[in-house]
């Protein structure tokens, strides 16, 4: 794939993020306007009606590209928690590896991650147990790596090639993500989702002595930034607010609770 | 919810497109993979004196020695600036040189250095990179040579090496 092609897929990203976004905003000012005309409402927007919920997912693209790639393999999790005001604290996990098999070099690694974060929802709820959500996020992440002993191949032709090998290592690669995506209740605690991923290594210089070819939950370790992304089937647990909030329950209407205060 | 699916369709392609560009299997190795040393020749006006005029060798040879399996040289027609590598082996070796390949007689250039084991990418593997210490020669063509710049990596632009030709060659 050429530079032109990768830059031609940024462009279209940059232009349907923005897309994405401008019309999240749109809608957004359009209740915010709505929601000035009358200080009622404006308190019943303060109190969040939502109550409790923890999602727990598994992401289903790698176990897919798994199976079409020989050379690399990975397997994510996620979960995330509702707090309030439509942030959500996300914390994902997984792990990997991958299989160098060149004429020239061989080498295995294995590696675990863990990323932590949130993600903040762009969509105004259109009730409380509204959950679904488009969202942009931000991720801290570290990966423990475990790169095996490598065998290569110096090719000269004047000189001839010479073999050698490089000890096994173990280190941490750290990185940070922005993030973004949609998730939509397809039944009754059931979500469907889908995560981008821009990300960019911190530390790639501490083992650019033999950079891996693929860390699970980052991509390529000899890239210093590198984009992904996931599908999620994930399952949402709720419970109530000590307050009272009930988000398992039928859907209040607005005015009900104005008249009620 | 109806307005962010319309564009999961184009979510989708977009990042699929991403993640095809970002994991082929193995990237073509764009870089050189071997170290070059690089040697430039200029002619000195007159002997013992500090002076000298770049031109090109009619027909300069190098041949790489102390390789059971290879003494076939290169000539480079009508060049002033030669390319050969460092033996991997090593931290030594040998270089034949002439200024004409009808000229029987030879110089010996002999390389010290140290090496560095250099891991380019996964698209390129591993090659060495050296650190030069001295380079020794005969005195049949050349007068004598002038280390511009010990630094041996796969840096194409970067010359290592002056010989000084003498002046009746």
């Amino acid at each position: 794939m050429s530079i032109q092609s990768i830059c031609g897929y940024t462009l279209n990203l940059s232009f349907s993020l923005m897309l994405i976004f401008g019309s999240c905003t749109t809608y957004a000012q359009t209740t915010d306007t709505v929601a000035a005309d009358s200080t009622s409402l404006q308190k019943v927007k303060k109190k969040d009606l939502a109550g409790h919920q923890l999602a727990i997912g598994i992401d289903l693209v790698h176990p897919v590209l798994n199976s079409l790639v020989n050379d690399r393999f990975g397997y994510e999790f996620e979960a995330d928690y509702y707090m309030h005001n439509d942030l959500y604290l996300a914390a994902e996990g997984g792990w990997g590896g991958s299989t160098v098999d060149y004429s020239d070099l061989k080498y295995s690694t294995t590696n675990n991650f863990f990323r932590f974060g949130f993600n903040r929802s762009l969509l105004t709820r259109d009730r409380p147990t509204d959950w679904d959500m488009m969202f942009i996020g931000f991720r801290a992440a570290v990966a423990d790596v475990n790169r095996s002993p490598a065998t290569f191949t110096v090719l000269d032709s004047v000189w001839g090639s010479r073999p050698g090998t490089a000890a096994g290592k173990n280190f941490q690669a750290i990185w940070g993500e922005l993030t973004g995506g949609m998730r939509v209740e397809f039944v009754r605690g059931l979500f469907g989702g889908l995560n981008g991923r821009a990300k960019i290594l911190f530390n790639g210089k501490s083992f650019n002595d033999l950079s891996p070819l693929y860390i699970a939950g980052y991509g390529r370790g000899d890239k210093n930034v590198a984009f992904d992304f996931n599908v999620y089937i994930s399952y949402g647990i709720r419970w109530k607010r000590r307050n009272g909030a009930d988000a398992t329950s039928n859907p209040v209407p607005v005015q009900a609770i104005d008249k009620q205060q | 919810m109806t307005r962010a699916c319309r564009y999961v369709p184009l979510i989708l392609f977009v990042f699929c497109g991403l993640w095809v560009a970002c994991t082929q299997t193995r990237n073509p190795c764009l870089v050189p993979k071997i170290a070059t040393f690089n040697i430039e020749t200029v002619h000195l006006v007159k002997p013992a004196d500090t002076s000298f005029t770049d031109t090109a060798l009619p027909a300069a040879v190098f041949i790489p020695l102390a390789k059971v399996d290879s003494n076939v040289g290169t000539i480079f027609p009508l060049q002033s600036i030669f390319t050969i590598s460092l033996s991997p082996d090593t931290n030594f070796c040998r270089w034949a040189f002439t200024t004409d390949s009808f000229r029987n007689e030879f110089d010996t250039l002999s390389f010290y250095y140290q090496r560095d084991l250099q891991f380019i990418s996964n698209a390129c593997g591993f090659t060495y990179f050296y650190t030069l210490d001295s380079v020794h020669t005969t005195h049949n063509n050349i007068d004598s040579l002038f280390i511009t710049n010990t630094s041996v990596t796969n840096n194409v632009n970067t010359k290592h090496l002056r010989i000084y030709i003498k002046p009746q060659l």
